[in-house]
């Protein structure tokens, strides 16, 4: 009864890569000894994966080589790693805040200005904040997705993966999901300057 | 399954150039072919590899190793192509492309193949599956991995794929 019917697809692909169990192979060549349809698409099939095998690597032209890595830009940091604990920064940061404690002591000592403090104390944590890196972070952390575009291309990207995603004045809208969703969908785009707005209903 | 390329990865993620181009070396054949037979351009392929590798070296801090370095620079070199496949129905039709590199011969070649010929003609998802799995040797979890299907899909795809393209072929010789 078996043999009567046709067999799935996958298991004539699985016919032709010769990855199915002896006994069932045995079937489906008997199958195919009486149907000229399944053999047809078994004997294209094989002869599809021939051409194709058949095929060597195309190499990548030397000069466009070299333009990659003459063309790569300054490495970037993620969001939270790498950075905030990044001893070169944490020592650069600590090296700012003495220096300037240094400056006000010298100011306070030399003037005997108060006034001078709560200036300078906003000043220091500025550029401890600068050094550091955070002032970036921080504000790149409230702000919606930047990636690499074109807009339309984010866009049609999100729908090949289930999103409802619109272009809107340049920038890419997506709805009903969440940041953290779409976020984890464009993973593989790099920063850029296309903006992806995610609005929940 | 141990990725082979993880410890260049691991000194790429910190900045280390130099693993980057070790990487690149490694790469670059594989993923020009998956562009080249995904786009049927060789400049187009070419500028896509380009893109993708600077997208890669950009991205890597967020690479967490969930999957193979390669699934993910593939799949990075395959929204590098859809984008330049999206650029060439946006530019203006008077704006001509370079030509390619006359020493790009074979490369040139290849793309102006009958086989190439079929291929272009496929639907995206069955050339996709097929370059993948019979010209790159992607194993079906990678490439279930990398178009977001099932793996008895991956195997229906590159079935159909295949088939399709000997029926071009086989048309295609037929009309020669």
């Amino acid at each position: 009864m078996v043999a009567e019917m046709h067999p799935h697809e996958i298991e004539l692909f699985e016919y032709v890569e010769d990855e199915l169990p002896q006994a069932r192979r045995k079937e489906i060549a008997a199958h195919l000894a009486t149907c000229g349809v399944c053999a047809e698409q078994v004997g294209l099939a094989a002869a599809g994966r021939e051409a194709m095998r058949g095929t060597e690597l195309l190499e990548l032209p030397e000069d466009r080589r070299e333009a990659i890595l003459r063309n790569l830009p300054a490495p970037e940091r993620v969001q939270g790693e790498g950075r905030a604990f990044s001893p070169k920064l944490v020592l650069a940061g600590l090296t700012a805040l003495l220096l300037l404690a240094a400056v006000i002591g010298v100011l306070v000592n030399s003037r005997g200005g108060a006034g001078m403090e709560s200036s300078a104390g906003g000043t220091a944590a500025e550029d401890a904040t600068a050094a550091s890196g955070g002032g970036v972070e921080s504000s790149q952390a409230k702000s919606s997705l930047f990636l690499s575009g074109p807009a339309a291309a984010v866009a049609e990207d999100l729908r090949r993966k289930g999103f409802k995603a619109t272009v809107q004045a340049d920038r890419v809208v997506v709805r009903g999901a969440t940041e953290e969703q779409v976020r984890e969908a464009l993973a593989d785009r790099d920063p850029g300057d296309v903006e992806v707005v995610v609005k929940n209903p | 399954m141990e990725d082979p390329d993880a410890p260049l990865v691991e000194r790429a993620r910190r900045g280390d150039r130099r693993a980057f181009e070790q990487l690149v070396e490694r790469h670059q054949h594989r993923l020009l072919t998956l562009a080249a037979r995904t786009l049927g351009s060789a400049d187009e392929a070419a500028d896509a590899v380009q893109e993708a590798f600077i997208r890669a070296w950009l991205g890597l801090p967020r690479f967490r190793g969930g999957s193979l370095f390669s699934t993910w620079l593939y799949r990075i070199g395959l929204n590098a192509a859809h984008d330049q496949r999206l650029k060439r129905r946006t530019e203006p039709l008077d704006e001509v492309r370079e030509p390619a590199d006359p020493q790009d011969s074979f490369l040139m070649s290849e793309l102006s193949s009958a086989l190439q010929a079929a291929l272009n003609q496929l639907e995206d998802d069955y050339r996709v599956a097929v370059v993948l799995y019979d010209v790159l040797g992607c194993s079906y979890t990678e490439i279930a991995e990398l178009t977001d299907v099932a793996e008895g899909t991956v195997k229906s795809r590159i079935f159909r794929g295949r088939s399709r393209l000997a029926e071009l072929l086989g048309t295609r010789t037929a009309e020669e």
